[in-house]
């Protein structure tokens, strides 16, 4: 992998982050909508033509298209994504404040779904067709085919509402109460991980009973090494790999996925502002927020990249 | 000591376990410290004191600011910042300020603090919810440091009822625009944004012994179900608009109860620029065609009440039960409408609400299937909730399916629903032509002798029916579920429901 190849990539994904920004924000303005009248509406209220008016002037919105968008492109060259129709608040900090809070409900959970996912996938391949694989495998299924919404409501149906064990959702910051931080966390945080957790089970055990029917490991075993040692040093190294490109795709697949678990257990991540915003044709903030996850979509591939090369030697980049 | 992966993996994974024994409830320890926990329905986009963002916002503005007037429990118009209003010879509406009330930097609350507010809303440039009516007030004059007389441009009898609104507080003249200082019964203490705010009692409020509350702590969930498990699941002390659908389950609740009060109402919008709904006789078609109980059944799980005339509430003065049902459900009376109309066969037409809000899709669905049965094949349109307003105040539809609450329990405030003649807004019909309809309200506006207004409104329902410049449906409850312990909190009565908020300075835990 050489320092050429790195920056051609980077310049690459700077590229697509300028058409991911550009599609979104000629998409959105064509929708209709006014931001000015929505928020004047809000809860049924029934604002003056001529208020709104006023607010579209405030908020620049009266000007031509393609002036905003000269604005806007200007704004990125100096890394500014502009302030919320809303109230005005600067994108960048709306993003700075909520993007830590999706990022560590994405790798709470992913850390779940690898602890559950991968242990189980190998058990269930070096033992194939014993009850524990046959039952895996049909949870397995199970949880693909619940949508994520129905676990969470049900989560909370169970653990809040009826054993009153858990509280129904929320956010209260790690510094202010670190225990009712995590607490708060655990629900969502399962609640993503069983869709991976699944996936990994699934790809952990076909890439080790691949990987055990190579040659290679019958050498191993033939010379004597013990089945952990083969298992851990010849058949894992060698499975992890796909499994590792796997949890990468869908890394970034969850940045997009967290909508409905971060809506369904009231986690104030970047979801909800989204949502929110592109209800209330926000337009700074649907566009800042997108691109943020489009760039860390970008990266987060990157990333599988350089650490495939890192497991698998074979793998080069020119 | 030699610390491995595995140890210290281990220990990660055992830490929430280990932590979990002491991870007591909050609840107690709030409620001890008299902190009441409100589920809010959306964080509030922004506080702004005169601009409209919402219900929700306006339960948090009421409380950090104060105006002249506000609303007791039974609806009935109470002093605030005023302490008594009355018109003078000359018709010009005069307020006398109390004495002692402060805004929250310590600096009192003064007669130019009153003026500059006014004057702030009905400003040129001005984005507040009530700058049209404010702008109907000539001058503000003081007489002296603790009276300000508002000279208006015509008779004006609900202008004290404006200053109930929540989007027309008194603000410290001398405040930063960006941090306006309002004199309510609570400070913002602090917030965390998109999820809740914190509000602490304010020492020096002018009424003795309100607040009772220590503070309140708004926990948003937007997500009705979940506001609902959060106050079955003690998470919360109390939240608002109880989803209908669970409003049975709060009732039986031992710990819980439920204060609902019919407000807001469903009905049907029309565009009066075109064929065939600028013609009155099929507007009136519609509204005989349509069977309410089955909205209320399916929409509001039985949780509000058929609507068949104009939304005026029963008890007050001005409603009359033979006018309430002049919109009943009559099928045969609707064709024959038709016909008469010259659509004896029925015509082709579109049906605008929005999918984002189950009630509007839901009772789109219902008046589609009756409007089918007297021949009108109508095609529902249902895009995001921004492209329906978008669309509907352009005009751009034939019918629209609508939710609302009139500005408050006086007739005049249906203005807003009624008057045609105003600006087209996504909750008004699009240019239907409704005169006698419009005369009405403007008589009864300008008209002081009670006995006198009922009239006039009992003339306006009656044109109304005629001119048909909407169609009532349903009438839907509004419901805060709360906990046994919390007293002094009332559901405001109609149209008032969602000022409702205000009355948490009264509210307490027994």
């Amino acid at each position: 992998m050489s320092a050429s190849w790195l920056g051609r990539r980077l310049i690459l994904t700077l590229a697509m982050a300028w058409v991911v920004a550009t599609i979104v924000f000629l998409a959105l303005h064509m929708v209709p909508g006014d931001p000015a009248e929505l928020l004047l509406s809000t809860s049924g209220a029934m604002p003056d033509p001529a208020t709104v008016q006023e607010l579209r002037e405030k908020l620049g919105l009266d000007q031509p298209l393609m002036v905003q968008y000269g604005h806007f492109l200007a704004g990125l060259a100096r890394g500014d994504l502009g302030t919320s129709l809303v109230d005005d608040y600067p994108v960048i900090q709306e993003i700075a404040l909520r993007l830590p809070r999706t990022l560590e409900l994405i790798l709470a959970g992913t850390l779940i779904a690898v602890v559950v996912g991968v242990p189980a996938g190998v058990y269930a391949a070096v033992h194939r067709g014993g009850v524990f694989d046959r039952v895996a495998s049909w949870i397995t299924a199970l949880l693909l085919a619940v949508p994520v919404f129905v676990v969470g409501t049900l989560l909370v149906l169970l653990l809040a509402q009826t054993l009153r064990l858990m509280p129904a959702g929320g956010f209260v910051p790690f510094a202010q109460d670190p225990g009712q931080h995590l607490k708060l966390l655990a629900l969502p945080a399962v609640a993503i991980a069983k869709g991976l957790a699944a996936v990994l089970f699934r790809m952990t055990r076909a890439a080790t009973l691949d990987a055990l029917a190579h040659d290679y490991v019958r050498t191993a075993r033939a010379k004597g090494l013990s089945p952990r040692r083969t298992l851990v040093v010849h058949v894992l190294r060698n499975a992890l790999n796909p499994v590792v490109t796997v949890l990468g795709l869908q890394m970034g697949t969850l940045l997009g996925g967290t909508v409905l678990v971060e809506y369904v257990f009231n986690w104030p991540g970047l979801s909800t502002p989204l949502l929110r915003a592109v209800e209330g044709r926000d337009y700074p903030m649907v566009v800042g927020i997108i691109l943020t996850i489009s760039v860390l979509f970008l990266l987060i591939n990157l990333l599988v990249e350089l650490l495939h090369a890192a497991i698998d030697p074979r793998v080069q980049h020119g | 000591m030699t610390i491995s992966r595995r140890s210290v993996l281990g220990a990660g994974l055992a830490g929430p376990l280990l932590a979990s024994p002491f991870l007591i409830r909050p609840a107690s320890a709030q409620r001890a410290a008299g902190i009441i926990r409100y589920g809010l329905s959306a964080f509030p986009p922004n506080l702004q004191p005169w601009v409209s963002t919402g219900a929700s916002a306006g339960t948090v503005k009421m409380l950090i600011n104060r105006s002249l007037v506000s609303y007791d429990g039974k609806g009935q118009l109470r002093g605030e910042l005023a302490e008594s209003w009355a018109r003078d010879a000359e018709g010009a509406w005069v307020f006398k300020l109390r004495k002692g009330c402060v805004f929250h930097n310590g600096e009192p609350v003064t007669a130019d603090d009153v003026k500059w507010s006014i004057e702030q809303i009905a400003g040129e440039k001005s984005t507040a919810y009530m700058r049209t009516q404010f702008q109907l007030i000539e001058r503000v004059e003081i007489p002296d440091p603790q009276t300000v007389r508002l000279v208006t441009k015509e008779p004006l009898v609900t202008l004290p009822s404006w200053f109930a609104n929540y989007n027309t507080f008194i603000i410290w003249r001398k405040s930063n625009p960006n941090e306006p200082i309002g004199a309510g019964p609570f400070r913002l203490v602090g917030q965390e944004r998109g999820t809740s705010l914190e509000l602490a009692a304010f020492d020096k409020f002018y009424k003795p012994g309100i607040p009772k509350a220590k503070g309140i702590k708004f926990v948003v969930y937007a997500d009705e179900n979940l506001r609902n498990a959060a106050l079955i699941s003690g998470d919360v002390d109390m939240i608002e608009y109880v989803p209908w659908q669970s409003m049975a389950t709060v009732q039986a609740d031992p710990r819980l109860k439920l204060d609902t009060q019919e407000g807001p109402f469903m009905d049907v919008l029309f565009n009066g620029t075109k064929p065939p709904f600028n013609d009155p006789r099929v507007r009136r078609a519609v509204a005989h065609a349509v069977k309410r109980e089955d909205i209320v059944k399916v929409a509001f799980f039985g949780r509000g009440k058929p609507l068949e005339g104009v939304p005026v509430v029963e008890g007050t003065p001005w409603y009359d039960k033979e006018l309430a049902h002049g919109w009943n459900y009559d099928p045969a009376r609707a064709k024959a409408l038709l016909a008469e109309a010259g659509h004896a066969n029925g015509f082709q037409t579109t049906i605008l609400a929005t999918a984002q809000f189950g009630m509007h899709k839901d009772t789109a669905e219902i008046v589609q299937q009756y409007l089918a049965a007297i021949g009108i094949q109508a095609e529902l349109q249902l895009p995001d909730w921004s492209t329906r307003v978008s669309r509907g105040t352009r005009g751009q539809y034939d019918m629209a399916i609508h939710g609302v609450s009139s500005d408050n329990n006086d007739p005049d405030g249906l203005t807003v629903v009624l008057d045609t003649s105003l600006s087209p807004t996504h909750g008004r019909s699009f240019k239907v032509d409704a005169p006698r309809t419009v005369a009405a309200l403007a008589k009864g506006r300008a008209e002081f002798d009670q006995a006198k207004r009922v009239e006039i409104y009992k003339e306006m329902q009656r044109a109304a029916l005629e001119e048909v410049p909407m169609v009532g449906l349903a009438w839907r409850e509004q419901g805060y579920g709360m906990d046994k312990g919390i007293q002094g909190f009332a559901n405001l009565p109609g149209a008032l429901s969602t000022s409702s908020g205000n009355m948490l300075e009264e509210t307490y835990f027994g």
